[in-house]
Protein backbone atom coordinates (compact mmCIF):
# COMPACT_ATOMS: atom_id res chain seq x y z
CA UNK A 1 0.00 0.00 0.00
CA UNK A 2 1.18 3.51 -0.63
CA UNK A 3 2.65 4.36 2.74
CA UNK A 4 -0.86 4.36 4.28
CA UNK A 5 -0.76 8.12 4.76
CA UNK A 6 -3.07 8.80 7.68
CA UNK A 7 -3.20 12.57 7.33
CA UNK A 8 -3.88 12.88 3.61
CA UNK A 9 -6.00 15.88 2.76
CA UNK A 10 -8.83 15.69 0.24
CA UNK A 11 -8.08 19.23 -0.92
CA UNK A 12 -5.80 18.23 -3.87
CA UNK A 13 -8.68 16.26 -5.42
CA UNK A 14 -10.92 19.32 -5.36
CA UNK A 15 -8.17 21.48 -6.86
CA UNK A 16 -7.74 18.96 -9.69
CA UNK A 17 -11.52 18.89 -10.21
CA UNK A 18 -11.67 22.71 -10.46
CA UNK A 19 -8.79 22.63 -12.96
CA UNK A 20 -10.64 19.99 -15.03
CA UNK A 21 -13.84 22.04 -15.08
CA UNK A 22 -11.94 25.19 -16.08
CA UNK A 23 -10.23 23.28 -18.91
CA UNK A 24 -13.59 21.86 -20.05
CA UNK A 25 -15.09 25.36 -20.21
CA UNK A 26 -11.97 26.55 -22.09
CA UNK A 27 -12.19 23.79 -24.69
CA UNK A 28 -15.94 24.43 -25.07
CA UNK A 29 -15.42 28.18 -25.59
CA UNK A 30 -12.51 27.79 -28.02
CA UNK A 31 -14.34 24.97 -29.82
CA UNK A 32 -17.26 27.30 -30.57
CA UNK A 33 -14.96 30.00 -32.00
CA UNK A 34 -14.12 27.81 -35.07
CA UNK A 35 -10.45 28.65 -35.02
CA UNK A 36 -9.72 26.74 -38.24
CA UNK A 37 -6.27 25.18 -38.40
CA UNK A 38 -5.61 25.73 -34.71
CA UNK A 39 -8.85 24.18 -33.45
CA UNK A 40 -7.61 20.56 -33.53
CA UNK A 41 -4.14 21.11 -31.96
CA UNK A 42 -5.65 23.33 -29.26
CA UNK A 43 -8.45 20.88 -28.42
CA UNK A 44 -5.99 17.98 -28.29
CA UNK A 45 -3.56 19.95 -26.09
CA UNK A 46 -6.36 20.67 -23.62
CA UNK A 47 -7.51 17.02 -23.72
CA UNK A 48 -3.96 15.76 -23.07
CA UNK A 49 -3.58 18.21 -20.16
CA UNK A 50 -6.88 17.01 -18.67
CA UNK A 51 -5.96 13.36 -19.08
CA UNK A 52 -2.57 13.96 -17.42
CA UNK A 53 -4.35 15.55 -14.44
CA UNK A 54 -6.67 12.52 -14.17
CA UNK A 55 -3.86 9.95 -14.59
CA UNK A 56 -1.35 11.57 -12.25
CA UNK A 57 -3.62 12.64 -9.41
CA UNK A 58 -6.98 10.83 -9.58
CA UNK A 59 -5.34 7.57 -10.65
CA UNK A 60 -2.35 8.19 -8.33
CA UNK A 61 0.26 7.42 -10.97
CA UNK A 62 2.30 10.22 -9.36
CA UNK A 63 2.94 7.98 -6.36
CA UNK A 64 2.94 4.59 -8.09
CA UNK A 65 5.78 2.16 -8.70
CA UNK A 66 7.86 2.50 -11.85
CA UNK A 67 6.46 -0.64 -13.50
CA UNK A 68 2.94 0.79 -13.65
CA UNK A 69 4.23 3.98 -15.25
CA UNK A 70 6.13 2.01 -17.89
CA UNK A 71 3.04 -0.08 -18.72
CA UNK A 72 0.68 2.83 -19.35
CA UNK A 73 3.45 4.93 -20.94
CA UNK A 74 4.17 2.12 -23.42
CA UNK A 75 0.53 1.88 -24.41
CA UNK A 76 0.47 5.65 -25.14
CA UNK A 77 3.55 5.25 -27.35
CA UNK A 78 1.73 2.61 -29.38
CA UNK A 79 -1.41 4.76 -29.61
CA UNK A 80 0.73 7.56 -31.06
CA UNK A 81 2.36 5.11 -33.49
CA UNK A 82 -0.86 3.53 -34.79
CA UNK A 83 -2.59 6.89 -35.33
CA UNK A 84 0.35 8.81 -36.82
CA UNK A 85 1.56 6.02 -39.13
CA UNK A 86 -1.92 5.16 -40.39
CA UNK A 87 -2.77 8.80 -41.13
CA UNK A 88 0.66 9.28 -42.74
CA UNK A 89 -0.08 6.30 -45.00
CA UNK A 90 -3.48 7.63 -46.07
CA UNK A 91 -2.11 11.17 -46.50
CA UNK A 92 0.73 10.14 -48.83
CA UNK A 93 -1.13 7.83 -51.24
CA UNK A 94 -1.31 8.75 -54.92
CA UNK A 95 -2.82 6.91 -57.89
CA UNK A 96 0.42 5.61 -59.40
CA UNK A 97 1.25 3.79 -56.18
CA UNK A 98 -0.62 0.81 -57.56
CA UNK A 99 -0.08 -0.40 -61.13
CA UNK A 100 -2.81 -0.02 -63.71
CA UNK A 101 -5.19 -2.95 -63.82
CA UNK A 102 -4.65 -3.93 -60.22
CA UNK A 103 -7.97 -5.05 -58.71
CA UNK A 104 -7.70 -2.41 -55.98
CA UNK A 105 -6.70 1.16 -55.36
CA UNK A 106 -6.08 2.39 -58.93
CA UNK A 107 -7.93 5.09 -60.85
CA UNK A 108 -6.37 4.03 -64.16
CA UNK A 109 -8.22 1.50 -66.34
CA UNK A 110 -6.51 -1.75 -67.25
CA UNK A 111 -5.03 -2.20 -70.73
CA UNK A 112 -6.90 -5.28 -71.80
CA UNK A 113 -7.17 -7.04 -75.16
CA UNK A 114 -10.68 -5.80 -75.76
CA UNK A 115 -11.28 -2.14 -74.82
CA UNK A 116 -12.66 -1.69 -71.35
CA UNK A 117 -16.43 -1.08 -71.60
CA UNK A 118 -17.40 2.56 -71.24
CA UNK A 119 -14.69 3.91 -68.95
CA UNK A 120 -16.02 6.70 -66.77
CA UNK A 121 -13.53 9.13 -65.30
CA UNK A 122 -13.28 8.99 -61.50
CA UNK A 123 -15.59 11.36 -59.69
CA UNK A 124 -12.64 13.10 -58.07
CA UNK A 125 -13.97 12.85 -54.56
CA UNK A 126 -11.85 11.24 -51.93
CA UNK A 127 -13.25 8.10 -50.46
CA UNK A 128 -15.42 6.99 -53.36
CA UNK A 129 -14.45 3.67 -54.92
CA UNK A 130 -12.77 4.03 -58.31
CA UNK A 131 -15.02 3.43 -61.27
CA UNK A 132 -14.12 1.90 -64.62
CA UNK A 133 -11.86 -0.78 -63.22
CA UNK A 134 -13.02 -4.17 -64.46
CA UNK A 135 -13.89 -6.86 -61.98
CA UNK A 136 -11.02 -9.30 -61.35
CA UNK A 137 -11.59 -12.63 -63.07
CA UNK B 1 -12.30 -15.83 -2.09
CA UNK B 2 -11.97 -15.61 1.65
CA UNK B 3 -14.96 -14.67 3.72
CA UNK B 4 -15.44 -11.03 4.59
CA UNK B 5 -13.88 -10.21 7.92
CA UNK B 6 -13.26 -6.75 9.34
CA UNK B 7 -10.10 -6.74 11.39
CA UNK B 8 -10.11 -4.97 14.73
CA UNK B 9 -8.15 -1.73 14.41
CA UNK B 10 -4.51 -1.93 15.40
CA UNK B 11 -4.29 -5.70 15.23
CA UNK B 12 -0.83 -6.92 14.27
CA UNK B 13 -0.91 -9.26 11.32
CA UNK B 14 1.18 -12.38 11.07
CA UNK B 15 1.58 -14.10 7.72
CA UNK B 16 -1.07 -16.74 7.28
CA UNK B 17 -3.64 -15.05 9.48
CA UNK B 18 -4.72 -12.25 7.13
CA UNK B 19 -7.98 -13.29 5.44
CA UNK B 20 -7.19 -11.05 2.44
CA UNK B 21 -3.79 -12.60 1.71
CA UNK B 22 -3.72 -15.29 -0.97
CA UNK B 23 -1.41 -18.18 -0.16
CA UNK B 24 0.86 -17.64 -3.18
CA UNK B 25 1.95 -14.17 -2.03
CA UNK B 26 4.57 -13.69 0.65
CA UNK B 27 3.01 -10.46 1.88
CA UNK B 28 -0.10 -8.36 1.40
CA UNK B 29 2.03 -5.52 0.06
CA UNK B 30 3.30 -7.69 -2.79
CA UNK B 31 -0.21 -8.95 -3.49
CA UNK B 32 -1.52 -5.39 -3.77
CA UNK B 33 1.39 -4.36 -6.00
CA UNK B 34 0.69 -7.31 -8.29
CA UNK B 35 -3.02 -6.41 -8.44
CA UNK B 36 -2.17 -2.84 -9.36
CA UNK B 37 0.25 -3.88 -12.09
CA UNK B 38 -2.35 -6.27 -13.49
CA UNK B 39 -4.93 -3.50 -13.58
CA UNK B 40 -2.58 -1.08 -15.35
CA UNK B 41 -1.84 -3.80 -17.93
CA UNK B 42 -5.58 -4.29 -18.47
CA UNK B 43 -6.13 -0.53 -18.76
CA UNK B 44 -3.37 -0.41 -21.39
CA UNK B 45 -5.21 -2.97 -23.51
CA UNK B 46 -8.38 -0.89 -23.10
CA UNK B 47 -6.52 2.20 -24.30
CA UNK B 48 -5.33 0.26 -27.35
CA UNK B 49 -8.85 -1.03 -28.03
CA UNK B 50 -10.12 2.54 -28.24
CA UNK B 51 -7.00 3.55 -30.20
CA UNK B 52 -8.34 1.48 -33.10
CA UNK B 53 -11.49 3.59 -33.21
CA UNK B 54 -9.55 6.82 -32.78
CA UNK B 55 -7.38 5.76 -35.74
CA UNK B 56 -10.50 5.20 -37.84
CA UNK B 57 -11.73 8.62 -36.79
CA UNK B 58 -8.37 10.21 -37.74
CA UNK B 59 -8.37 8.59 -41.19
CA UNK B 60 -11.94 9.57 -42.08
CA UNK B 61 -11.59 13.02 -40.57
CA UNK B 62 -8.54 13.50 -42.77
CA UNK B 63 -10.52 12.30 -45.81
CA UNK B 64 -13.71 14.33 -45.09
CA UNK B 65 -12.67 17.37 -43.03
CA UNK B 66 -15.63 19.55 -44.12
CA UNK B 67 -18.31 16.90 -43.52
CA UNK B 68 -16.86 16.05 -40.09
CA UNK B 69 -16.70 19.68 -38.98
CA UNK B 70 -20.25 20.33 -40.23
CA UNK B 71 -21.62 17.16 -38.59
CA UNK B 72 -19.92 17.90 -35.26
CA UNK B 73 -21.67 21.29 -35.29
CA UNK B 74 -25.05 19.57 -35.60
CA UNK B 75 -24.39 17.24 -32.65
CA UNK B 76 -26.00 17.89 -29.28
CA UNK B 77 -23.18 20.05 -27.92
CA UNK B 78 -25.01 20.91 -24.68
CA UNK B 79 -25.35 17.20 -23.88
CA UNK B 80 -21.69 16.47 -24.58
CA UNK B 81 -20.53 19.37 -22.41
CA UNK B 82 -22.88 18.47 -19.58
CA UNK B 83 -21.77 14.84 -19.73
CA UNK B 84 -18.13 15.92 -19.56
CA UNK B 85 -18.82 17.78 -16.31
CA UNK B 86 -20.85 14.82 -15.00
CA UNK B 87 -18.03 12.34 -15.67
CA UNK B 88 -15.32 14.62 -14.25
CA UNK B 89 -17.36 15.03 -11.07
CA UNK B 90 -17.95 11.27 -10.84
CA UNK B 91 -14.19 10.80 -11.13
CA UNK B 92 -13.77 13.16 -8.18
CA UNK B 93 -16.24 11.19 -6.05
CA UNK B 94 -14.42 7.92 -6.82
CA UNK B 95 -11.10 9.50 -5.83
CA UNK B 96 -12.78 10.73 -2.63
CA UNK B 97 -14.11 7.23 -1.90
CA UNK B 98 -10.55 5.88 -1.92
CA UNK B 99 -9.43 8.84 0.18
CA UNK B 100 -12.11 8.09 2.79
CA UNK B 101 -11.47 4.35 2.96
CA UNK B 102 -7.76 5.06 3.41
CA UNK B 103 -8.71 7.22 6.38
CA UNK B 104 -10.85 4.38 7.76
CA UNK B 105 -14.18 6.03 6.97
CA UNK B 106 -15.98 3.25 5.11
CA UNK B 107 -19.43 4.79 5.39
CA UNK B 108 -18.26 8.02 3.72
CA UNK B 109 -16.61 5.88 1.04
CA UNK B 110 -19.88 4.03 0.35
CA UNK B 111 -21.73 7.36 0.07
CA UNK B 112 -19.13 8.59 -2.44
CA UNK B 113 -19.47 5.40 -4.51
CA UNK B 114 -23.27 5.77 -4.46
CA UNK B 115 -22.95 9.37 -5.70
CA UNK B 116 -20.67 8.09 -8.47
CA UNK B 117 -23.33 5.58 -9.51
CA UNK B 118 -25.90 8.38 -9.57
CA UNK B 119 -23.66 10.44 -11.87
CA UNK B 120 -23.15 7.41 -14.10
CA UNK B 121 -26.93 7.01 -14.41
CA UNK B 122 -27.23 10.71 -15.21
CA UNK B 123 -24.61 10.28 -17.93
CA UNK B 124 -26.55 7.41 -19.52
CA UNK B 125 -29.81 9.38 -19.26
CA UNK B 126 -28.35 12.38 -21.08
CA UNK B 127 -26.85 10.00 -23.67
CA UNK B 128 -30.28 8.41 -24.21
CA UNK B 129 -31.85 11.85 -24.85
CA UNK B 130 -29.05 12.54 -27.33
CA UNK B 131 -29.44 9.23 -29.17
CA UNK B 132 -33.21 9.77 -29.40
CA UNK B 133 -32.67 13.18 -31.00
CA UNK B 134 -30.24 11.71 -33.54
CA UNK B 135 -32.66 8.92 -34.43
CA UNK B 136 -35.46 11.44 -34.99
CA UNK B 137 -33.21 13.58 -37.21
CA UNK B 138 -31.98 10.47 -39.10
CA UNK B 139 -28.39 11.30 -38.16
CA UNK B 140 -27.51 7.65 -38.59
CA UNK B 141 -24.63 5.62 -40.04
CA UNK B 142 -24.30 4.48 -43.62
CA UNK B 143 -27.35 4.26 -45.85
CA UNK B 144 -29.69 5.16 -42.98
CA UNK B 145 -28.30 8.69 -42.99
CA UNK B 146 -31.15 11.01 -44.09
CA UNK B 147 -30.30 14.21 -42.25
CA UNK B 148 -31.23 17.28 -44.32
CA UNK B 149 -28.99 19.67 -42.39
CA UNK B 150 -25.71 18.28 -43.70
CA UNK B 151 -25.66 16.79 -47.20
CA UNK B 152 -21.96 16.17 -47.74
CA UNK B 153 -20.09 12.97 -48.64
CA UNK B 154 -18.59 11.51 -45.47
CA UNK B 155 -21.26 12.75 -43.08
CA UNK B 156 -22.60 9.21 -42.68
CA UNK B 157 -19.08 8.11 -41.71
CA UNK B 158 -19.04 10.71 -38.94
CA UNK B 159 -22.23 9.21 -37.53
CA UNK B 160 -20.94 5.65 -37.91
CA UNK B 161 -17.88 6.60 -35.85
CA UNK B 162 -20.00 8.65 -33.45
CA UNK B 163 -22.23 5.69 -32.61
CA UNK B 164 -19.34 3.20 -32.49
CA UNK B 165 -17.20 5.33 -30.20
CA UNK B 166 -19.93 6.60 -27.85
CA UNK B 167 -21.54 3.13 -27.92
CA UNK B 168 -18.38 1.34 -26.84
CA UNK B 169 -17.78 4.05 -24.26
CA UNK B 170 -21.36 3.67 -23.01
CA UNK B 171 -20.81 -0.07 -22.67
CA UNK B 172 -17.79 0.72 -20.50
CA UNK B 173 -19.95 3.03 -18.38
CA UNK B 174 -22.40 0.16 -17.78
CA UNK B 175 -19.57 -2.26 -16.89
CA UNK B 176 -18.00 0.37 -14.62
CA UNK B 177 -21.34 0.89 -12.86
CA UNK B 178 -21.66 -2.85 -12.24
CA UNK B 179 -18.15 -3.06 -10.80
CA UNK B 180 -18.68 0.03 -8.63
CA UNK B 181 -21.99 -1.32 -7.32
CA UNK B 182 -20.36 -4.62 -6.28
CA UNK B 183 -17.45 -2.78 -4.66
CA UNK B 184 -19.80 -0.39 -2.82
CA UNK B 185 -21.84 -3.35 -1.53
CA UNK B 186 -18.69 -5.11 -0.29
CA UNK B 187 -17.40 -1.90 1.34
CA UNK B 188 -20.73 -1.46 3.10
CA UNK B 189 -20.36 -5.00 4.46
CA UNK B 190 -16.90 -4.36 5.86
CA UNK B 191 -14.82 -6.29 3.33
CA UNK B 192 -12.60 -3.27 2.62
CA UNK B 193 -10.92 -1.14 5.24
CA UNK B 194 -7.95 1.21 5.65
CA UNK B 195 -5.86 -1.94 5.93
CA UNK B 196 -7.01 -3.45 2.62
CA UNK B 197 -8.79 -1.42 -0.05
CA UNK B 198 -7.20 -2.47 -3.35
CA UNK B 199 -10.59 -3.50 -4.80
CA UNK B 200 -11.94 0.02 -4.48
CA UNK B 201 -8.71 1.35 -5.93
CA UNK B 202 -8.86 -0.88 -9.02
CA UNK B 203 -12.56 -0.18 -9.62
CA UNK B 204 -11.68 3.51 -9.32
CA UNK B 205 -8.90 3.11 -11.89
CA UNK B 206 -11.40 1.58 -14.33
CA UNK B 207 -13.83 4.43 -13.77
CA UNK B 208 -11.10 7.04 -14.29
CA UNK B 209 -10.28 5.34 -17.60
CA UNK B 210 -13.92 5.73 -18.67
CA UNK B 211 -13.59 9.43 -17.83
CA UNK B 212 -10.24 9.62 -19.65
CA UNK B 213 -11.66 8.27 -22.91
CA UNK B 214 -14.57 10.68 -22.75
CA UNK B 215 -12.10 13.57 -22.29
CA UNK B 216 -10.84 12.77 -25.82
CA UNK B 217 -14.22 11.84 -27.35
CA UNK B 218 -15.81 15.14 -26.28
CA UNK B 219 -13.69 17.61 -28.31
CA UNK B 220 -13.32 15.25 -31.29
CA UNK B 221 -17.01 14.43 -31.68
CA UNK B 222 -18.70 17.61 -30.46
CA UNK B 223 -16.40 20.60 -30.87
CA UNK B 224 -14.11 20.48 -33.87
Amino acid sequence: MTENGEHHSALPYFIVWVALVILTVTTYRTGRMHLGTWALPLALTIAVTKSLLVILFFMHLWEQKGANRIVIGTSFVFVALIISLTVADVATRFPLATPAGAPFGSDIPAQLEEPAPEYQPPAGKIGEPPRGVPEPK
Amino acid sequence: MSEAAALPPGEHLVHGTDPHLAHHFSSLERQVDASRLGMWLFLSTEVLLFAGLFTGYAVYRYSFPVAFAASARTSEIWAGTLNTIVLITSSLTVALAIHFVRAGRQRAAVVCLAITLFFALAFLGIKAIEYTAHFHEHQLPGRYYRFEGVRLPGAEMYWALYFLMTGLHGLHVVIGMTVLAVIAWRTAHGYYSAHYYVGIELAGLYWHLVDLIWIFLYPLLYLI
